[in-house]
């Protein structure tokens, strides 16, 4: 039985990182933007697809392979995907900031199937799941007789690290300030010099780039990509995001930590909790918003006039 | 430093300034005074270039405003004082300037020299500065929305009802400290309603009645004359 905790347990934080970082990317952008976007789960999804893509061409093309190249496709990945955040942003979804809520939910919307389609038919297969790598393998040490994985080190020590770059960024770098600045108060913070433009480019390529991090991660943990993953881990970013606030930093990783729980305890105590476990994912994201619509951390919402 | 030429605005289908045309020249302090819903607010965010002007100009120091963009105002030289402080209630005091500062110094290396200065004439911001902006009193909140706006030494500073929701008291020392920043060569644009403490610091003032200017003059003879008491007062 103890072993069986302590593999959950290792399961809980390992797959609890990953929806943080999906979270956090949600909550960064609906910060500054005030604006849901919906397709970052697809966009997330992608950054696994272009990592097989570049390992495929560095093998073809310069004659290279191993797990050291599939790190390097995986970085390359990131930022590819923060470069595809910020043409998202500029082509589609800056039209919408000052929107109705609605014409944005129904654009980025429509802009995931656009990029899951996208996907399906250029990618070679693209309809067919396919296999993604460990990025890492084997065990790096044992808790009793539990096997901790290199893996699930890699995830808990990178999400302690890109939690914790951000928040430097945010709270010690110029930049970072104005993106704070921009997210309290739009019209102010351009009466202060702050170009919306600049704030919203940097806001979405760290919100992709994140979400690309946590996609791989994501395909990684499975096994497994395929092209409409990004439902469900957009599906689960977003939730996570809600249950902690959206807009909240901590509310974005306690939601994560949280979903990643229930889910757990789900596969762990319920019987067929495998198959179940949405169900209680999403009731309590239901619960959340009738008790706490601003979810556990977020500020209070306020309807804009 | 301003001219506003025959602008009107609307807010939708409701107009909002009807023709209206003021000026403010380097060195004055300027009133604009008028009740509520005379478009004070709205003259304010279209100096800003919040607010579009449908006809008419809008020259903020000799630059079209409709061209230069409100993110561009600040580097002319332009602090701002928006209507109910607006400050950036998550940041702290120190955050909020240093985003004063930048906005019109472009990020100059005499931050903290001028944050001396400013905590110098601002003695109650002094031990707030570490202090969520959100959490300070209404009257501390001015005094900060102030500063930020003078931290970066602008050459014009336009207030929106700075006097609003304000003690007797504080408001008595917020125009002090306006005329005393005056006195040291800035301009200024004041949108009052408190028509004594704004004429009486003013050296020229406009009342503005339902988007126009129904009247304008010496800010002394205005305070005495009987036409303005009957439109505003």
């Amino acid at each position: 039985m103890a072993e069986l905790l302590v593999q959950q347990l290792v399961n809980w934080i390992t797959l609890g990182c990953i929806y943080a970082l999906l979270a956090i990317g949600f909550s960064l952008i609906f910060g500054v933007l005030n604006v849901i976007h919906f397709s970052h789960g697809d966009v997330a999804m992608t950054a696994p697809f272009i990592s097989l893509a570049l390992v495929q061409l560095l093998a073809t093309a310069v004659g290279v392979s191993g797990p050291a190249w599939l790190i390097v496709a995986a970085l390359a990945a990131a930022l590819a995907v923060g470069v595809i955040g910020i043409v998202l942003d500029k082509t589609v979804i800056r039209r919408f900031r000052d929107a109705p809520a609605m014409m944005a939910l129904v654009a980025t919307v429509a802009l995931g199937i656009v990029i899951r389609e996208l996907i399906r038919h250029l990618y070679p297969q693209g309809s067919n799941p396919h296999a993604f790598p460990r990025l890492v393998s084997g065990v790096a040490f044992e808790v009793g007789t539990v096997p901790i994985s290199w893996f699930a080190l890699l995830v808990v020590l990178l999400t302690i690290a890109l939690v914790a770059l951000l928040f430097f960024f945010l709270k010690m770098t110029p930049l970072g300030l104005r993106i704070r600045a921009a997210s309290e108060d739009r019209v102010i913070a351009r009466m202060m010099g702050i170009r919306d433009t600049r704030v919203f480019r940097a806001t979405f390529f760290i919100a992709s780039a994140i979400g690309a991090i946590a996609g791989l991660l994501f395909a990684s943990y499975a096994g497994v990509t395929r092209f409409d993953f990004g439902v469900m881990a957009g599906l689960l970013g977003f939730s996570a995001a809600v249950i902690g606030g959206l807009g909240s930093m901590p509310g974005a990783i306690l939601g994560g930590l949280i979903i990643a729980g229930i889910e757990v305890l789900a596969q762990t105590f319920v019987p067929d909790g495998a198959s179940y476990r949405l169900v209680f994912v999403f009731l309590l994201v239901i619960v959340v918003l009738i008790f706490r619509p601003a979810g556990l951390l977020g500020r209070p919402v306020m309807e804009k006039v | 430093m301003l001219e506003l030429k025959d602008v009107d605005t609307a807010y939708g289908s409701v107009p909002m300034l009807r023709g209206l045309t003021l000026s403010v020249r380097p060195g004055e302090l300027v009133c604009l005074l008028g009740p509520n819903g005379a478009g004070k607010t709205t003259t304010f965010m279209a100096v800003c270039g919040v607010v579009r002007a449908l006809r008419g100009a809008v020259e903020v120091m000799g630059k079209d405003i409709g061209r230069l963009g409100t993110e561009n105002l600040a580097a002319l030289g332009v602090g701002l004082v928006p209507e109910g402080r607006r400050l950036f209630p998550g940041l702290t005091v120190i955050e909020n300037l240093r985003l004063g500062y930048d906005a019109v110094s472009g990020r100059g290396p005499n931050f903290e020299t001028q944050l001396d200065k400013m905590s110098n004439l601002f003695p109650r911001i002094r031990e707030r500065l570490r202090q969520v902006a959100g959490t300070l009193s209404g009257g501390e909140q001015a005094m900060v929305a102030l500063a930020r706006a003078l931290i970066g030494e602008p050459k014009f500073v336009v207030m929106d009802e700075p006097s609003l929701g304000l003690s007797p008291k504080l408001i008595s020392e917020y125009f002090e400290i306006t005329q005393e920043i005056h006195r040291r060569g800035t301009t200024i644009l004041l949108i009052e309603q408190n028509a004594e403490m704004g004429l009486g610091i003013a050296d020229r003032g406009y009342v503005l009645v339902k988007g126009k200017v129904a009247q304008e003059g010496d800010a002394k003879e205005l305070l005495s004359s009987k036409a303005a008491k009957s439109l505003y007062l």
